[in-house]
């Protein structure tokens, strides 16, 4: 329901930097998900036919590039993945990291045609 | 050959709604009318709240009520029932609204004359607290029902609102939810929210809610 309503957001974004660019026809739209944002990507790629349905977009295929969710430990400053870590550091255990990156969600790219 | 080409945008899908926002957070300003975003879970109690609200408020402070909600207009009738201007918005199965939609609405509404609107956001934790809507301020209502656990759970909206309403303490007895403990843990979370315990039923503590809120509004003019 949320990923719906977001990715709405998306195609109006889209298609109006489309329009403004003379873009007629957008053959694939890539967008970034960070591992930490709120968004599943999995249900973006669920709702998406149902977002562009009946836009310029009905046609435009959708890649999903997923960006690493990265943590800096404060106490003893070792950089890491807090997904694959559950939120502790694998150096000293601490559970009081820093997200470095892993919120984005980006509209990346679009492939004209 | 290749007839196709790449073209970057590298644009935060939010920042659309964000500019957005901004922009109806200027023009309220202008014309002096303050937004409040009033945001919790399904039947916490915003509804009544606003009753309540409306009525610790009269004649003092000239108000106005946006009611969202996926496909229904009760909540806007139960309000128009009070003599207050009042609109329903509908999201058409969108989960939250966005700055865009709350324009339309105060546009619809008709804000000259008002100094406040209580916006009545839709029922929902979670990406309501994520969509900036241009409000000026904005609170959270959490019901003795739902749990005290809920700011470890939903850490977002309680990190970001300006008062945090604790709703339905007339129920306290039939709940183990510990005030101190949601009390502790939001303000770790969130020093500067306010915290006001209230009953939208018996109308216990609602006076203290509206002071703020009366003061909030006050110094915004001010400002
Ligand atoms: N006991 C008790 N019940 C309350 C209190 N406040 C609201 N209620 C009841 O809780 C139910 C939901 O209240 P509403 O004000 O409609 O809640 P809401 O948040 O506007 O609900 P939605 O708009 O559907 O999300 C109603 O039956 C209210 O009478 C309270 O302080 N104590
Ligand atoms: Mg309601
Ligand atoms: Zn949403």
């Amino acid at each position: 329901m949320h990923e719906l309503s977001v990715v709405i957001e998306v195609v109006k974004t889209v298609e109006e930097f489309a329009r403004e660019n003379g873009v007629t026809r957008i053959g694939k739209l890539v967008l970034q998900i960070g591992e930490l944002s709120s968004m599943i990507p999995k249900y973006i790629e669920d709702c998406f036919p149902c977002a562009v349905d009946g836009t310029s977009m009905a046609d435009t295929k959708l890649e999903i590039e997923i960006l690493p969710g990265n943590g800096r430990c404060r106490p003893c400053g070792e950089v890491f993945n807090m997904v694959a870590n559950r939120g502790a550091c694998p150096a000293c255990g601490a559970k009081d990291a820093e997200i470095l990156s892993g919120r984005e969600f980006m509209i990346k790219e679009i492939v004209a045609c | 050959m290749d007839a196709f080409k790449v073209l970057e945008i590298k644009k935060n899908v939010y920042d659309g709604n964000d500019r957005r926002a901004e922009s109806l957070r200027g023009s309220l300003r202008r014309d002096g009318v303050f937004m409040l975003n009033l945001m919790s879970s399904p039947g916490s109690g915003k509804t009544t709240t606003v009753m309540r609200t409306i009525e610790a408020l009269r004649g003092e402070l000239r108000l106005g009520v946006l009611e969202a909600d996926i496909d229904s207009d009760v909540d806007a009738r139960t309000v128009a029932g009070s003599g207050t201007r009042v609109i329903q918005l509908h999201s058409g199965g969108m989960c939250h609204l966005t700055a865009d939609m709350a324009r339309q609405g105060l546009d619809g509404l008709g804000t000259d004359g008002l100094d406040l609107v209580i916006l009545e956001n839709i029922g929902n934790l979670i990406c309501t607290a994520e969509v900036d809507v241009g409000a000026s301020r904005s609170a959270m209502i959490l019901s003795v029902p739902e749990g005290d656990d809920k700011p470890l759970k939903y850490p977002m909206m309680f990190e970001r609102v300006d008062a945090l309403l604790i709703n339905k303490i007339d129920a306290l007895s039939l709940f183990d939810f510990d005030i101190e403990a949601v009390k502790e843990r939001v303000t770790a979370m969130n020093p500067k929210a306010r915290i006001f315990p209230i009953s939208a039923k018996t109308g216990e503590g609602v006076a203290e809610w509206a002071d703020w809120l009366r003061s909030a509004v006050r110094d915004w003019k001010r400002a």
